[in-house]
């Protein structure tokens, strides 16, 4: 049986005015430019995500979390950021777009706890698991075990996605929607670290699956 | 709780979260080094502080995996919050 998740996030909130503005705002320029295209894994994968859920894609440049945007079009996102983006000047913008700083150096626990109530308030956070843009040769790098963490303590499933660029200014993006990974269904309780890292791999098998979706030729 | 009580309630968490380091974990010291010694990453870290949580009911407050050098500092933290 599906689980409930609670979602209680309001449909107008002042929290969401800036968000909302520019994601309303970008819609139409961002739709004639990206011209997206979705793919779906399975059946399963193309249910609307509700409630708390952790979503994590390719990262290949800067412009990746509008792209994720996009994918996931109808909800709004958290996106784990690294803490040097908050020590900008464009830290309002990272604030108004309910970012959360993590420090990559030295990951504390009030970035974990922070992360794992949203998710459990029932939003959507999103996080690159490579921790980094990758070389850009279309290899993902290894992916780190944190995210797996992050979705045991928050008791939500994982939603993988791959967004496959634009490589010239003409082409469409892709994006690959996979099927949501339930791992309390799976483990009922938090499984031991060998298993933890075991599942970071078994993930990003995941992700190279879909991206040999996203650039598999149409029928 | 004294200190030899932690350090043995510990080794019970390492061993329940991560039983490919058992004889090092087994073997450990207060001056064990969790990251040199001990082989911590800083999500095995995140992975101790939840366990050691759940497990003695005590609450981290906004630490870095860095903080923790050693397992003796883990165990004089673990005895403030008990306190």
């Amino acid at each position: 049986m599906e689980q409930k998740r609670p979602n209680r996030a309001k449909l107008f909130s002042l929290r969401y005015l800036v968000y909302d503005f520019v994601k309303a705002s970008a819609a139409l320029p961002g739709m004639i430019w990206l011209r997206p295209r979705w793919r779906f894994e399975s059946k399963a994968a193309r249910k609307f995500i509700r409630g708390g859920a952790l979503l994590i894609a390719n990262h290949s440049g800067f412009f990746d979390p509008v792209n994720v945007m996009f994918a996931v079009w109808y909800r709004r996102h958290h996106f784990v950021c690294s803490r040097e983006f908050f020590d900008s000047k464009a830290r309002w913008w990272f604030e108004r777009f309910m970012c959360i700083p993590i420090d990559r150096q030295n990951f504390n626990f009030g970035s974990l706890r922070e992360i794992t109530d949203e998710l459990r308030n029932g939003a959507l956070v999103s996080i690159f698991p490579e921790g980094h843009i990758n070389d850009g040769s279309g290899d993902l790098s290894a992916f780190k075990s944190g995210p797996v963490l992050i979705a045991l303590q928050g008791k939500v499933p994982i939603v993988p996605v791959y967004v496959r660029p634009k490589e010239r200014f003409w082409n469409r993006v892709t994006f690959v929607i996979g099927e949501p990974i339930d791992l309390i269904a799976r483990y009922g309780r938090r499984p031991p670290m060998s298993e933890i890292d075991a599942i970071a791999e078994e993930l990003h098998r995941k992700e190279e699956a879909l991206k040999q979706i996203a650039y598999q030729k149409r029928r | 709780m004294s200190r030899t009580e932690i350090i043995e309630k510990l080794k019970e968490i390492l061993l329940a979260a991560d039983d490919r380091n058992r004889d090092k974990v087994l073997a450990c010291t207060e001056d064990s080094r969790l990251v040199a010694d001990l082989g911590f990453s800083s999500v095995s870290m995140l992975y101790m502080v939840i366990a050691i949580e759940e497990e003695m009911n005590i609450r981290f407050d906004n630490v870095g995996a860095s903080d923790f050098e050693t397992l003796g500092n883990v165990v004089t933290y673990i005895e403030a919050k008990l306190k």
